[in-house]
């Protein structure tokens, strides 16, 4: 199951104040949902809805800065923003170091609010969509046999099919084979284009694969 | 030829005495004083004399020849008696001097009576002179009727005895029995004998001739060996006394040394003469010139004024013979160029048997580094305290705002949500009343919060006890002493002997008037420092309070600030947290009483607060 409305999740341990968020949020045009504390967040929450957190730094149990850990270590890293009682420097320079869209007083002026809240959808449509895009290409490459991974990554490093042929024991024509066959099951036509989309897939970001 | 055996024994009787009498004189000579030494040497002398007409009787070959000699026996014998006695009365320091003068006087009256009325005292008349056997030689002796006068003599010997006892005993009872035993026993023994040798050839009984001078010598040869003892005794003394010298010599080269150590001054204080001596190193630290005249009320110049009240008080107390005479003190001394100086005095005062003061003693220390380092550390520990007050506050704060940080965020979120609701054609109604609802409970719960606050200040703080208002104000006065005297603040404290107690809590009652004097002395900034005072008083206020008053010297409190001073986090100061009068105010309602300010007529502000005053019964 998919839900496709970017959804604010509110997490709060305060009921009244968690309850008033969200009220002004979804008056406000967003889907929201509610979470009393950072462990209910990660069991109850859709895996994959998009989105971004609202979290309040200080809370019994997990805290803020816990959840922000624990999240950007999970298959969905929803972009989060923190909400404080009292601007508490160390801890808003951590969350924003370990990536947080923004660090917010929890009485901040409303605009200031709505406008963190909608940067932080905007930024987790794009970074889906970087990630939906990385997927469907790694999809593609592994449509790819062991031997046309191996004569890709010479290939992306710029070797000559004659050196790929001498590193690899097997004939030139071979190689060419291979070739074909790698650029008919990328739909690329040169090889600009299969470096680039190499690169998008995050292959070969290591040095030269070892010999076999 | 036949050795004259009375010529010789009577001869060397004369020269031992007389030997004893030149040197006794020598020695009186070089020592005037020493009277006895010369009334000795009289008594020496005069027994030569008694020996000679001893031996001039008895080679008398005609009575007149031997009527002189009589008459001259008078006159020795009046030497040796009046020089005797003398000699008992001074050397025993003691004996009657009516006797001694009875005996004088007869002894004078004897001597004219002889040789100006030409009587023989001991014969009325000599009829012939016998001549007896005596040491194998003839010798020559009186036959005749005794003069009635004789017994008067003899009397007057029986004195000299009684005189002698009488002196020895006093002398005993006094403790010098040596002394009494030697003089007192010798004398009595040989005058008795003498006495006796004499009645009985007067009396006629035995046919001797007189021979008393033999007793005499005896005397003599006691006196001198007593008198020689003395001598030895003085020359001991003169021993023990370099000992001694020497000792006070060591003695004062140590009390130097320790005052060196030290770096004692020394003074003393003639209080009859009112004159004052003191050392150089005194002076030095004082800033006097070595032969400066010094006199009290001068001295007392250079004391700081705030401290002479307390200088002068404590010597008078000394000087009233409180503690023993002994007191000490610390002040501060303003010296001519300006400088001040911290000086520890101690010191003693001696006293006449009646109790009057005659010296005062001191030695003073300058000890403006010590001071200066309890200053650092009283301020370094004010400012501990200062900061854990802060602090605290600090914290109180903080979390007051974290608390209600939380419902008001909430109201505020609710209220927005609220306004785009009704920004709809068609408000969902339902949903603005449950915020409006909300927006209730979240007020509530943020007035709870404060509430919540002030219960738990009053709850923690009131250990209520009933407190003596004295003490209380005296902590205060402790706490704040060094800070006043180093910020030059005078701290007055009027606080009447027979206030009732109050009933509160110490720890935070010395909170509320430590933060008030404080303030005080920070309204003091700034203000001339002849005229910075905080002064701490205390009064009944009716029957059932107690009212203190903090006021100062400063400038006051703006009209248009003095009703917002003690609202929390309301603060005139750039360091201030503006907590300090909320607090006080919380901490004095919670005592049932009440805390207020004012302007003073005079200039300054004035606080004041009530307390209740504690319930007779249940306070202990």
């Amino acid at each position: 199951m998919s839900i496709t409305e970017p959804t604010v999740h509110i997490v709060d341990d305060n009921p009244f104040f968690l309850a008033a968020a969200s009220r002004l949020l979804r008056a406000s045009g967003f889907t929201v949902r509610t979470f009393g504390s950072a462990e209910s967040f990660l069991t109850q929450r859709d895996e994959d809805a998009p989105g971004c957190v609202l979290a309040d730094v200080q809370m019994p149990g997990m805290n803020g800065l816990e959840l922000q850990t624990a999240l950007a270590q999970s298959r969905n890293p929803l972009p989060i923003l923190f909400l404080t009682g009292h601007g508490d420097i160390a801890s808003s320079v951590r969350a924003m170091r370990e990536g947080a869209e923004d660090f917010l007083e929890k009485r901040a002026p409303r605009a200031q609010l709505l406008d963190a809240v909608t940067r932080a959808l905007a930024r987790d449509a794009r970074e889906r969509e970087g990630r939906a895009r990385q997927r469907e290409l790694r999809a593609r490459f592994d449509t790819l046999t062991r031997r046309e991974l191996e004569v890709l990554g010479h290939v992306v490093r710029g070797r000559l099919n004659k050196q790929i042929a001498g590193d690899l024991g097997i004939h030139e024509r071979t190689v060419k084979l291979h070739r074909t066959a790698i650029t008919t099951k990328l739909h690329v036509q040169s090889v600009a284009e299969l470096t680039r989309l190499a690169h998008e897939a995050g292959l070969f970001t290591a040095p030269a694969p070892p010999c076999p | 030829m036949a050795i004259s055996w009375v010529t010789v024994i009577w001869s060397m009787v004369a020269s031992a005495c007389l030997t004893l009498a030149v040197i006794y004189f020598v020695v009186w000579w070089t020592n005037r004083s020493a009277w006895a030494h010369l009334l000795f040497s009289v008594t020496a002398a005069a027994t030569t004399g008694v020996t000679f007409c001893e031996l001039w009787m008895m080679r008398a070959q005609t009575p007149a020849e031997l009527v002189a000699a009589l008459r001259w026996v008078q006159l020795w014998l009046f030497f040796l008696f009046v020089s005797l006695v003398w000699f008992v009365r001074i050397y025993l320091r003691a004996g009657s001097p009516w006797l001694a003068w009875t005996i004088t006087g007869l002894r004078t009256f004897y001597v004219p009576l002889t040789f100006l009325a030409g009587m023989n005292v001991d014969y009325s008349a000599v009829s012939s002179l016998r001549h007896i056997q005596f040491l194998g030689e003839p010798v020559t002796v009186v036959a005749g009727a005794l003069n009635p006068l004789t017994l008067l003599g003899q009397f007057g010997v029986l004195l000299i005895v009684v005189f002698v006892v009488d002196a020895s005993i006093t002398a005993w009872r006094r403790g010098d029995r040596q002394k009494a035993l030697t003089v007192g026993g010798a004398i009595v023994f040989f005058i008795l004998a003498g006495l006796g040798t004499s009645s009985l050839v007067l009396w006629g009984n035995v046919q001797v001739p007189i021979v008393v001078s033999q007793c005499y010598l005896g005397l003599v040869a006691v006196m001198g060996y007593e008198l020689s003892r003395d001598v030895i005794r003085a020359s001991q003394l003169v021993e023990e006394l370099k000992i001694t010298e020497s000792g006070l010599r060591e003695s004062e080269a140590r009390i130097k040394l320790a005052v060196e150590a030290g770096d004692l001054g020394i003074w003393i204080r003639d209080v009859v003469r009112n004159d004052i001596w003191a050392s150089e190193a005194w002076r030095t630290v004082f800033g006097y010139a070595p032969s400066e005249p010094l006199a009290f009320d001068e001295v007392m110049q250079r004391v700081h004024p705030d401290d002479r009240d307390m200088v002068r008080h404590a010597q008078a107390t000394a000087l009233a013979g409180a503690n023993g005479g002994r007191y000490q003190s610390e002040f501060r001394l303003v010296l001519p160029d300006g400088g001040t100086r911290w000086i520890a005095l101690q010191g003693r005062v001696e006293m006449d048997g009646t109790g009057r003061p005659i010296v005062m003693r001191g030695a003073s220390r300058d000890i403006t580094a010590r001071k200066h380092i309890e200053q650092e550390t009283q301020q370094l520990r004010q400012e501990i305290a200062h900061a854990g007050r802060v602090s605290m506050m600090g914290q109180l704060a903080s979390g007051l705002a974290h608390e209600i940080n939380q419902p008001l965020a909430a109201i505020l979120r609710n209220a927005e949500a609220a306004e785009l609701f009704l920004q709809d054609a068609s408000p969902d109604l339902d949903e603005v009343r449950a915020i409006l609802s909300d927006i209730r409970a979240d007020d509530e719960r943020a007035g709870h919060v404060i509430d919540r606050m002030r219960g738990l200040l009053k709850r923690q703080t009131l250990d209520a006890r009933a407190l003596d208002i004295r003490s209380l104000v005296n902590d205060v006065a402790a706490l704040v002493r060094v800070d006043a005297a180093v910020r030059h603040v005078k701290l007055d404290a009027d606080v009447p002997d027979d206030l009732p107690h109050v009933r509160g809590d110490r720890v935070h009652l010395q909170q509320v008037l430590l933060n008030l004097v404080l303030n005080g002395m920070d309204a003091l900034n700034g203000a001339s420092l002849e005229n910075r005072r905080v002064s701490v008083s205390a009064r009944l206020d009716g029957g059932q309070m107690v009212e203190l008053a903090v006021g100062d010297t400063g400038s006051g409190i703006a009209a248009d600030t003095l009703p917002r001073i003690f609202d929390p986090f309301f603060t005139t100061k750039p360091e201030g947290m503006g907590m300090g009068l909320a607090i006080s105010h919380t901490i004095i309602e919670a005592h049932g009483g009440m805390l207020w300010a004012a302007n003073q007529h005079g200039g300054g502000a004035v606080f004041r607060f009530t307390l209740p005053i504690a319930d007779r019964t249940s306070s202990t």
